[in-house]
């Protein structure tokens, strides 16, 4: 009940507006019977919600409203065209706006990575060095690293096996395990060189004998006598060839016949030819005993110098003792069909049989005797081809001079002139080549290339160069050695036939001495070019091209191209003063010292334009030009700013994005934070 | 609020103009009702109801649950109306109900039409609760639909309704007396 009438408010109104429950309503219509104050006020609230009901009846909106509304709505909000309505409510929706988000800042970052040149390239691409983009210094840095190991350890390699050549240290070891690595041509030989700089011999020896045996090694000269105790049981053939550049060969052969002499050998052969320059040449073919042929080698080397040495051991053994053995075998044959044929003599047939076989045997016998006794005479005798040749071998014998002679002409009758050419042969003087060419632009030219004899050479020269005008002379003089090469003093010198090659040409292709090229302002170009031919003409001149022409501007042009003889040229161009105002003038000289060119008859080109000034401001400096020009610099300018603005937009995209969205945060927490507020204070307001 | 509704509101949302107006049609009397329960003047109130309209019709993308659609478009309601009348009246509306008992001056009753006393006690309710009682009488909706629109948990709006009508009456006791 208590809480009822502490309710009264609430309920009263409830009650009225018929939001109470069946229970609610019972229980309170209940209360209202017993309590007199909560009836006195049910009575003031019934009457105050009819006021209500009333009063607030006509302020309440028109009928109408909604009409008002609507029509009011589609004045103020016009209806938009279908696609820019598409597009706008497309922008509202968030999952557009992050991507567009997302796909400018992208882009930002693609046009500042353009613009500057960097690329993004990540770690991982770099480790394995094959990116195609990674074209630059830095990026080809893995690379080349990794490349630079090799080439690093391959110098080094060098360079240390350079530095055991010279100091022959221990490190050799490291040398050999790097080029076991590299597979670089390796400094063995030079190695090997020195080690043993003591003797040239050594150096063969192990050269080509390297993969024989220790033995054959072990004969080196160091130790040829101290060491004899292995060779004596081997049959061992030796053999060395070696060349010798001597003074004399006459003198060389003699000596040598004396070392051979000492040794106890022989010479087996000897021969000799004669060069055409007086010099000898020849081999000999000497036989000494193996135990001398290293002493013999060395007497050999103080005969001359030394150009060429070898030396061969070829090792016999096994197949002389082959060949013992199996003569003892054949013996032992022998010596069995022997006894055959005196116990067993009875039947003809099968003495004849053990008789054929006798006979095999004893010439296989005969055969290996002869092999062993060839193979001792090898082995007791080693074999030296020495090679001797006098020195200066080359020396030609003879000289020949060759002179070869080029002469181009300008004449002014092309063809006259190469039959006059033409007309100087004779046995002394040979026509090679002669030939006239004439295109269909008219220009004429001439080749006569011929051979004269020596002691005609000058006076032909001389007559052609008389006939025309020289441009240009040359010789050349050529020393041909006969037989050989270097300098020759006795050989004596003789004059071949000089070639002769003549070109002749029109004057009018000749180069002009003088180049002139001026302007004449006037007013009257016709007459004025006019007039120019007529003063060229006075002067000797000649008009080689003219040409007229008139551009849009009202521009007259007239370009003339004439040449006159240098004598006239001063006076031509004082002349032309009297045409009009002469501007830009450019000579141009081209001296040629040397040349025989008559300096008073040589061309000069003078190239004339006369011109006159138009009216019309041409296009190219006009006021539209230049608005033309300012346009497109600026519109220029524009590009570049809006390039740049787009490289700093794209290094501050991400921060002010960043920014943004903190802030956004931000925002929404202090506006829900407010409208909590708000909302407690109403609801405090009240309670 | 039927599934009709909420589809709508979405179609709304989504920038369907005659879904717009199908929900102007529908709740522009509950805007003008609190319009009119914040400002208590019917021209202004209908302008008020105008710019909402507008105003939901451009940010109505903001409204990612349609079903809060008629809350939010009665806030943007209240505030415009609050707004307008800030800045008719310079000093801030009475807020605190001790205030108001105490502020307000015992004007002779019962001589009076009592239409104007009433409409007195009502602009001297607190915002709230005068937003309660219009909407009650003027479109007489229930209350559901009352909390719904004022944005209240369920059940408050008979708290609130009861203590402004407690209120009035209790000001409005010896005119009502001299009535009944």
């Amino acid at each position: 009940m208590s809480t009822i009438h502490e309710q009264i408010d609430e309920l009263l109104a409830a009650d009225f507006h018929g939001e109470l429950s069946a229970t609610e309503r019972d229980a309170f219509h209940a209360h209202l019977v017993d309590c007199a104050d909560c009836r006195q006020a049910f009575q003031e609230e019934k009457t105050m919600h009819k006021i209500l009901n009333e009063t607030i009846a006509d302020k309440k909106a028109d009928t109408g409203f909604e009409q008002r509304m609507v029509s009011h709505f589609r004045d103020r909000v016009p209806q938009r065209p279908g696609l820019i309505q598409l597009i706008t409510n497309l922008v509202r929706l968030r999952a557009v706006q992050l991507t567009a988000a997302a796909a400018l800042l992208l882009s930002m970052v693609q046009v500042g990575r353009l613009i500057t040149g960097e690329t993004i390239s990540p770690m991982v691409r770099r480790e394995d060095g094959t990116s195609l983009q990674d074209s630059d210094a830095p990026k080809s840095a893995p690379g080349a690293r990794r490349e630079s190991v090799s080439p690093l350890a391959k110098t080094d390699t060098r360079a240390r096996g350079a530095d055991d050549v010279s100091a022959n240290t221990v490190s050799s070891t490291t040398v050999a395990g790097m080029l076991a690595q590299n597979p670089a041509p390796p400094p063995a030989q030079d190695k090997a060189e020195s080690r043993a700089p003591a003797t040239k011999l050594k150096k063969s020896e192990t050269k080509d004998e390297r993969s024989q045996t220790e033995t054959t090694t072990s004969e080196s000269p160091e130790s040829p006598s101290t060491n004899p105790g292995p060779t004596t049981n081997r049959k061992l053939v030796r053999n060395a060839t070696a060349e010798l550049e001597v003074a004399s060969f006459e003198e060389a052969v003699q000596k040598i016949t004396g070392f051979v002499a000492e040794d106890k050998g022989y010479v087996s052969t000897s021969s000799s030819e004669k060069q055409a320059n007086g010099k000898l040449r020849g081999e000999i073919v000497v036989k000494v005993l193996p135990d001398n042929l290293d002493r013999f080698l060395l007497k050999l080397r103080g005969l001359g110098e030394l150009k060429n040495q070898a030396l061969t051991t070829e090792d016999v053994t096994k197949q002389y003792f082959d060949t013992e053995s199996r003569m003892k075998n054949a013996r032992l044959m022998e010596q069995r069909l022997i006894e055959i044929l005196k116990t067993k003599s009875k039947d003809v047939a099968d003495l004849l049989e053990v008789e054929k076989e006798l006979g095999r045997v004893r010439e296989e016998i005969e055969t290996m005797q002869g092999e062993l006794k060839f193979m001792d005479s090898q082995v007791q005798f080693a074999t030296v081809t020495v090679q001797l040749a006098e020195k200066n071998m080359n020396v030609p014998a003879a000289f020949l001079l060759k002179e070869r002679a080029q002469l181009a002409l300008f004449a002014t009758e092309v063809e006259k002139t190469y039959n006059e050419i033409k007309a100087l042969a004779s046995p002394k003087v040979q026509i090679t080549n002669a030939q006239i060419n004439r295109d269909n632009t008219g220009r004429v030219s001439a080749y006569v290339y011929m051979l004269i004899a020596p002691e005609e050479s000058e006076a032909i020269i001389a007559r052609v160069k008389g006939m025309a005008r020289v441009e240009n002379f040359q010789v050349q003089t050529e020393r041909v050695s006969q037989g050989g090469d270097g300098l020759g003093e006795n050989a004596k010198t003789e004059r071949d036939k000089v070639v002769l090659n003549i070109t002749v040409s029109r004057e009018e292709q000749e180069q002009p001495l003088q180049q002139t090229t001026l302007r004449i302002r006037s007013s009257e170009v016709n007459d004025r070019t006019k007039q120019l031919r007529e003063l060229a003409e006075k002067q000797s001149g000649r008009i080689r091209s003219s040409s007229f022409s008139r551009d849009s501007n009202g521009r007259e042009y007239a370009n003339i191209s004439l040449r006159v003889p240098m004598k006239n040229y001063s006076a031509l161009m004082q002349s032309l003063n009297a045409l009009g105002k002469v501007e830009d003038v450019t000579v141009r000289r081209d001296d040629r010292p040397d040349s025989q060119v008559n300096q008073a008859e040589a061309p000069a080109d003078v190239t004339i334009q006369v011109y006159s000034q138009g009216n019309i401001v041409s296009e190219e400096t006009g006021i539209v030009a230049t608005l033309r020009r300012t346009i497109g610099q600026g519109a220029s300018a524009l590009m570049w700013s809006a390039r740049m603005i787009g490289v700093a937009l794209a290094f501050l995209a991400p921060w002010i994005l960043a920014i943004f969205g903190v802030g956004w945060v931000m925002r929404r927490i202090s506006r829900a934070r407010h409208a909590r507020k708000q909302h407690a204070e109403e609801e405090g307001g009240v309670s | 609020m039927d599934s009709n509704e909420h589809d709508i509101y979405r179609a709304a949302i989504h920038g369907d103009r005659d879904a717009f107006e199908m929900i102007i049609h529908s709740s522009s009397r509950t805007l003008f009702a609190i319009a009119y329960g914040v400002l208590q003047n019917r021209e202004e109130a209908e302008d008020v109801v105008q710019d909402t309209l507008v105003k939901a019709w451009k940010s109505r993308w903001r409204v990612r649950d349609p079903g809060k659609f008629p809350a939010w478009i009665s806030t943007i309601a209240r505030h415009r109306a609050r707004d307008l009348a800030r800045r008719r009246r310079p000093e801030p509306l009475p807020h605190d109900f001790e205030s108001v008992e105490t502020v307000e001056p015992r004007t002779e009753p019962g001589n009076a039409d009592l239409n104007c006393e009433v409409q007195a006690a009502l602009s001297q309710l607190p915002e709230l609760h005068r937003l309660a009682v219009t909407l009650r009488y003027f479109e007489d909706l229930d209350y559901a639909t009352i909390e719904q629109t004022l944005g209240l948990t369920n059940g408050a709006l008979r708290g609130i309704l009861g203590r402004a009508l407690g209120i009035m009456r209790r000001k409005l006791k010896p005119a009502l007396a001299s009535i009944a």
